[in-house]
């Protein structure tokens, strides 16, 4: 019996939880990075933060609750939990003794230089570089950018075509999209297969995600990295930025965006970069979906699509039936339905996946459909285990009793069937009632 | 990751009359019309820094009339511009350091190049107003109120209140009537401020959330709103005054005809008696 791996797609602020104080710290010191986090936070939140940005001195935190009216109360404890948890205030005490608020002075100032001005530019402008002979406009550098995420996708489905480099398969292997035996390439997991269904911002997200575990040894800097990402994401679309000041590790990373598709450059060593869509929709998470697909109640897929991608994406849960120029028709059946599942898909995001792409006209997809995938997954699920220890051949009915008795008192009986005189027990509660059997045992 | 599709739009109308401004920098150097420009420069930033969906314009208006100071009407919808307008080289986020040096780039063409006539403090608000009809406003209010321009004031309020636009107000030196009306109606904010200086703390702290937070956050409570009319012969306001049957237009003084919709009204003169013919008996 297979454990189905459920792929855990943290956002920003999960993510920089999890970080430690000392690099959060780190990380809060480039005016971009606050930005970016100020933008995730909660709406009231982002009011708290603007109304301390000018203020020096902490706030008392009863003054702070008189902010809210008294129904919103609860919004405002999440958002004293959400800021807190970010390290983005603590708590300080005033001079009268009184507990205060004050606002992290490194996100303070690094905020502020982003709104007013002030402090090092985040990375030169490529003006004294003068104007890009070999210019790209958006179009191109938006084909670019699908083309190069597109290979990664068709990378993982097994298309033949696709090749990524060494670096790329290692850190799909790492992330758990793939696996790889020794000397052969490797094949897709099912959190691979889960992963091909999310929405282009949530796999982007997740990759840089893993990308970044991986940083470290790759030796790295986290902060660098990081802000520098956090810099791409409110970059102008369009527009080319000068390598001028990068270090080592950045150009590095440089080069991996490129292989993603996050920038263009045109030749490894060019002295400027343009960001693509997918860097600056990166932080942000929003993507522009033109839908393809018609969900019929007659369990047809009509897929408006000839990109050789998604039709494979939606031959992981339907079968194919026929193929026009422009579009695919598919059918979900029974079996191919459960096929998927059996790949670790669950049913929720296949129909994520259709809810997602659908195209704008029909924005609901038929709810016999969707009830439908989600009673196959059950059938699979009739099955549900639990360990246990079994007891069985009593001597007497009176003596299974007792000790039935006593299992339910303990609460660790599992199942039992008086007629057979069988029980069982969780395994926790396998050495108490044991013990007590045997007491049991030696005084009768 | 939130995926927010509507543009939340917020148009800031500064009210630049220059007289008055001179007069006040003749007062108080505390707060000059730069300074103001700043303070309306962070609001623009906060607002534009809070989702990637909010989007910003700015409207100078002047005795006769108004201008765009930000974005610059050359623009098409999505156009960055960058080309002339580079960004500060510091670390401001480049979209704001493009708005912000715009912004200041207009203001002075706007002020040199405008001409003053007269003396008088009026400014140009109900002009203003109507141009970001279809965007949330939010006015910064110098000088004092004009009646002339009462009625178009009105209308554009009841526009504004049909297409479900809040219409905020930061005062600064006296209290508008109009402006407190347009507040009330469309079911935004008044606020005049008490100490000038301090105004770029309150555009943040006060008139920076949008409709949905300020449901949440205690706000300064409404003032206490002037409804009286103002009469359209003379544009006095005023308490007890004639109003046409048919078109509902207000004068202080009778008059037998109205003057917007030339109705005729029916007066009731005193009763003319008839003298009674009396039939001459004929003499027999």
């Amino acid at each position: 019996m297979k454990l189905r791996v459920h792929l855990q797609c943290k956002n920003l602020h999960e993510y920089l939880r999890e970080l430690s104080p000392e690099i959060l710290d780190r990380l809060y010191n480039h005016p971009a990075t606050c930005l970016a986090v100020y933008r995730d936070l909660p709406s009231l939140a982002k009011n708290y933060v603007m109304r301390m940005l000018f203020l020096d001195q902490p706030l008392p935190q009863a003054a702070l609750a008189l902010w809210v009216k008294i129904d919103s109360q609860k919004d405002h404890d999440e958002c004293v939990s959400v800021l807190t948890g970010l390290r983005l205030w603590h708590s300080q005490q005033l001079q009268g003794g009184l507990q205060g608020y004050i606002l992290n002075p490194v996100f303070k100032d690094n905020l502020r230089i982003a709104l007013l001005g002030g402090g090092k530019a985040w990375a030169d402008e490529g003006s004294s570089l003068g104007p890009d002979r070999h210019a790209r406009d958006i179009e191109s550098l938006d084909r670019y950018a699908i083309e190069r995420w597109e290979v990664i996708l068709h990378f993982m489905v097994g298309s033949p075509c696709a090749a990524v480099s060494q670096d790329l398969a290692q850190l799909l292997v790492q992330a758990g999209l793939m696996k790889s035996e020794a000397g052969e390439a490797p094949y897709i997991t099912s959190a691979g297969f889960q992963f091909l269904l999310l929405d282009t911002a949530s796999q982007l997200w997740y990759f840089t995600l893993q990308y970044l575990k991986t940083a470290q040894s790759r030796g790295m800097e986290l902060v660098e990295i990081l802000s520098f990402l956090f810099q791409l994401s409110f970059s102008t679309l369009g527009r080319d930025y000068s390598v001028e000041g990068m270090s080592e590790s950045l150009l590095t990373f440089l080069q991996h965006l490129r292989e993603f598709g996050l920038v263009f450059q045109r030749k490894r060593k060019s002295r400027r970069y343009y960001p693509t869509r997918l860097a600056i929709t990166l932080a942000a998470g929003v993507t522009t979906n033109t839908g393809f697909i018609v969900v019929e109640t007659n369990y047809r897929i009509y897929a408006y699509t000839d990109s050789e991608l998604q039709i494979a994406l939606v031959a992981l849960f339907s079968e194919m039936l026929y193929r026009f120029p422009n579009v695919v028709v598919a059918q979900v059946t029974r079996e191919s339905v459960q096929q998927a599942i059996a790949n670790g898909i669950t049913a929720q995001q296949v129909l994520n996946y259709c809810t997602h792409n659908v195209l704008l006209w029909t924005p609901v997809l038929p709810p016999t459909i969707t009830d439908q995938i989600r009673l196959w997954e059950l059938e699979r699920d009739r099955l549900r285990f639990s360990e246990g220890v079994l007891y069985n051949q009593f001597l007497s009915q009176v003596d299974f009793e007792v000790l039935r008795d006593r299992a339910q008192g303990l609460g660790c009986l599992v199942w039992q069937d008086a007629a057979h005189r069988v029980m069982v027990v969780s395994p926790q509660g396998h050495s108490e009632v044991k013990r007590f059997w045997k007491r049991q045992k030696s005084s009768t | 990751m939130a995926s927010e599709d509507e543009i939340n739009l917020l148009v800031i109308v500064v009210d630049v009359n220059p007289i008055w401004w001179g007069q006040q920098a003749q007062r108080e150097t505390e707060l000059t019309l730069s300074k103001c420009l700043d303070a309306v420069m962070v609001l623009g930033n906060a607002h534009i820094s809070m989702a990637r969906t909010n989007r910003l314009a700015v409207i100078a208006s002047h005795c006769q009339d108004s201008h765009f100071l930000y974005p610059k009407k050359s623009w098409r919808a999505g156009d960055s511009g960058g080309d002339d307008a580079c960004s500060s080289g510091d670390g401001k986020y480049e979209l704001l350091a493009v708005a912000n040096n715009l912004i200041a780039e207009e203001i002075r063409n706007v002020m040199s190049k405008a001409e003053v006539k007269g003396n008088s403090t009026d400014t140009f608000l109900a002009g203003s107003l109507a141009k970001p009809l279809y965007f949330t406003g939010q006015v910064i209010k110098a000088a004092e109120d004009c009646a002339l321009q009462y009625m178009n004031f009105m209308n554009v309020i009841f526009a504004a209140q049909k297409q479900n636009i809040l219409i905020d107000a930061c005062v600064l030196d006296s209290e508008s009537g109009l402006l407190q009306q347009a507040c009330d109606i469309t079911g935004g904010l008044y606020l005049k401020i008490p100490q000038k200086v301090a105004l770029a703390q309150y555009l943040l702290w006060v008139f920076l959330s949008d409709s949905e937070q300020r449901s949440q956050l205690v706000l300064p409570p409404p003032a206490h709103v002037d409804y009286r009319a103002a009469c359209f012969c003379h544009r006095n306001l005023i308490e007890i005054g004639y109003v046409c049957s048919v078109c509902l237009s207000i004068f202080c003084n009778f008059s037998p005809i109205c003057t917007t919709c030339e109705t005729a009204f029916k007066i009731q003169l005193p009763q003319m008696i008839k003298p009674k013919k009396k039939k001459l008996k004929q003499p027999t």
